[in-house]
């Protein structure tokens, strides 16, 4: 049972030899890890929309007596889209070739309507048909819904004074036009100078019942226009560069990547090498031979796992981020580790088998790890089918079981639905790169 | 006569393609025989499969009781990545046995850090020939083996190929190099198209149709 073990050590002499080979292949999955992430993080950069104002907006609107700044008010508002001003014809265009993601027209009468405080005015958006689609609507949406929290605020105040106005009496322009109440303080008064009677009684009742309605009525106006108000706060959850997502899918693109293509790479290089007919007469047969090269992967991927491991827990004690138990579960996520190496690596000796060299291997590799990772990537909401052959590779289990393994409260049941599943994937790869080695020493 | 090694009706196919028709071959000890034959001719798929390296589609391979054989391939079959010594040393581990050491000095190979691959193909040659020596194999199957080897090193291998031939071992060497031939066969074996067309003493073949054939 030490040939294994022996040709285990070979390898990792072999590395140590090839300092620029291991460079290589330690840099690159952490560079797809990374052009991932920075893909995911452009994923969420502000979509650009175009603005076409037909209505003429001026820089400054005055609406329930309150003045806006257009361009601030828009800066404010726009904090998740990015509005780029252009006339209806370019907007059109460049909705059509792609270079906006929507175009919002203000249409004419616009701040007329606003002003008016009668109808409400309508502005139009128009969407491309891509995926993006829907996250631009909602975008817009919580734009149109940040607007009108401003403007509410100004016809709350506007709709207060009303009311201030019917309690106290004043002067107060609506539509245009000018008036002047006595308010019910007013009639109040007029209605003591008139001589006691019946009706005067009945009028005096209702103008203390009335003064005393309105006298509530701010709050009551404040809850109607919002009656569930969500309050924010900043900075209790993970930056998004240390977050459970981020830092399992890291470590599995990572292990995955590096994994199969070193066992790939190094049992097809035995070939090229030309000692597999060495090897095979007695001192090692085919299926220790792939068990070398499964320890293999297994023992970088636990060399390298725990480093970018242990490197996230530094990150994480350093901000003082809180969640997670990056030192506590560190052994479960080192076993998850193991697993996954293992099944990562019987899946790289199957490819090393079937390439036979070690150029070809790592070629084949590459072109099979790819489209195993981004499978694993897609969520199950929006491709289910990907979601589902991803599960036949061992990449979306890793992702899991480390996710779980790091931030689950009970993480038992998850761990060991995915650790089974990298035991039975590794079984299988290993099956099948055991059938398929015969061609290495033929 | 006991033997040392054996084929029995042993052939070889790759696909629809005969490498080696079943041919019966047995060397006991003390002979060294060569086996020469044009290229493509099967000499090498027999030497692997006689230690084997590859299986026969036919046929079988039988061993004396208890031999070791040793058997170094025509192409480089070692790590050229680690150095000879590493080569050796591995190689002498997983066959548990010693005498990477001493057979370092004896085939005066390189002892330094260079990876094998950085090595002349004589001394690659070399290294292949002292990993076939681990373990004081009885038979020794070399192919080609002086290919690359200058005329120094060509004597020094016929004396090693002796020294297993005197000390009851036997030696089967595949050659396209008369000189091989002449310094030490005591049988000549021809392959021909995957058929073995003459085996016998080399006097034998010097004087046969086989040899006319492949001048």
């Amino acid at each position: 049972m030490k040939q294994p073990f022996l040709l285990l050590r070979k390898d990792l002499l072999v590395l140590r030899r090839s300092p620029l080979l291991l460079g290589v292949l330690v840099a690159y999955p952490l560079v797809i890890a990374l052009l991932i992430g920075l893909t995911a993080a452009y994923a969420n950069a502000k979509p650009r929309v175009a603005l076409v104002d037909l209505d003429g907006i001026p820089p400054r609107v005055t609406v329930a007596g309150q003045s806006f700044d257009v361009d601030a008010l828009i800066d404010q508002v726009a904090k998740n889209v990015e509005l780029v001003r252009m006339d209806e014809g370019e907007a059109a265009q460049q909705l059509a070739a792609g270079r906006v993601a929507a175009a919002i027209t203000v249409p004419e009468g616009f701040v007329a309507d606003l002003k008016g405080l009668v109808a409400s005015p309508h502005l139009t958006l128009a969407t491309g048909t891509g995926g993006i689609a829907p996250r631009v609507r909602q975008q817009m949406q919580a734009l149109v819904y940040n607007l009108n929290l401003h403007l509410q605020k100004a016809f709350i105040q506007a709709d207060i004074r009303y009311v201030d106005l019917l309690l106290h009496g004043g002067k107060g322009v609506v539509l245009g036009h000018s008036f002047s109440i006595i308010g019910l303080d007013g009639a109040a008064r007029l209605l003591a100078r008139v001589p006691p009677s019946p009706t005067r009684a009945q009028l005096e009742d209702f103008v203390h019942d009335a003064r005393l309605a309105l006298a509530l009525t701010d709050n009551a106006i404040r809850a109607t226009a919002a009656p569930i108000v969500l309050d924010e706060e900043r900075g209790r959850g993970r930056t998004s560069a240390l977050s459970a997502q981020v830092q399992s899918y890291g470590l599995a693109i990572t292990i995955t990547i590096l994994g199969l293509l070193l066992a790939a790479g190094a049992l097809a290089a035995e070939r090229d090498e030309n000692v597999i007919g060495r090897l095979v007469r007695g001192l090692v047969g085919l299926g220790r031979l792939i068990a070398a090269k499964v320890a293999l992967a297994t023992a970088v991927a636990l060399a390298l796992g725990l480093a970018i491991l242990v490197g996230f827990g530094i990150a994480v004690e350093a901000g003082g981020v809180a969640g997670g138990e990056p030192w506590q579960r560190l052994p479960l996520v080192l076993l998850g580790v193991a697993l996954a190496g293992i099944a990562i690596g019987a899946a790289g000796a199957l490819v090393g088998a079937l390439a036979r060299e070690s150029r070809t291997a790592s070629l084949v590799g590459i072109l099979v790890v790819l489209p195993i990772v981004f499978l694993g990537l897609v969520p199950r909401e929006i491709v289910p089918a990907a979601y589902w052959i991803s599960d036949a590779f061992p990449f979306a289990h890793a992702a899991r079981f480390f996710s779980s393994a790091l931030y689950d409260r009970r993480p038992w049941e998850v761990i060991g639905r995915e650790a089974a599943w990298l035991v039975g994937l590794a079984v299988v790869f290993f099956a099948l790169a055991r059938a398929s080695a015969r061609r290495l020493a033929a | 006569m006991t033997f040392l090694i054996a084929a029995r009706g042993v052939g070889r196919r790759f696909g629809g393609h005969v490498a080696l028709a079943p041919v019966d071959v047995e060397v006991g000890p003390g002979e060294v025989v060569v086996l020469v034959g044009p290229n493509g001719a099967g000499k090498s798929t027999l030497l692997a499969i006689l230690a084997r390296a590859l299986s026969p589609s036919s046929g079988q391979v039988e061993l004396g009781d208890g031999v070791r054989v040793g058997w170094m391939p025509q192409r480089p079959a070692h790590y050229g990545r680690l150095s000879a010594r590493q080569n050796l040393e591995l190689f002498a581990e997983l066959e548990d046995v010693s005498g990477a050491e001493e057979l370092l000095r004896r085939l005066e190979l390189p002892d330094d850090d260079r990876p094998a691959a950085a090595l002349s193909v004589g001394n690659r040659q070399r290294v292949d020939l002292a990993i076939a020596l681990l373990g004081d194999p009885q038979v020794l199957l070399l192919d080609e083996p002086t290919a690359a080897l200058d005329p120094r090193q060509r004597r020094r291998l016929w004396e090693t190929a002796r020294g297993v031939r005197d000390g009851g071992g036997a030696v089967v060497l595949v050659t396209q190099n008369v000189e091989d031939l002449e310094h030490v066969a005591d049988r000549v074996a021809v392959l021909l198209d995957g058929r073995m067309v003459f085996d016998g003493p080399v006097d034998d073949y010097l004087r046969s149709e086989a040899a006319g054939a492949l001048a």
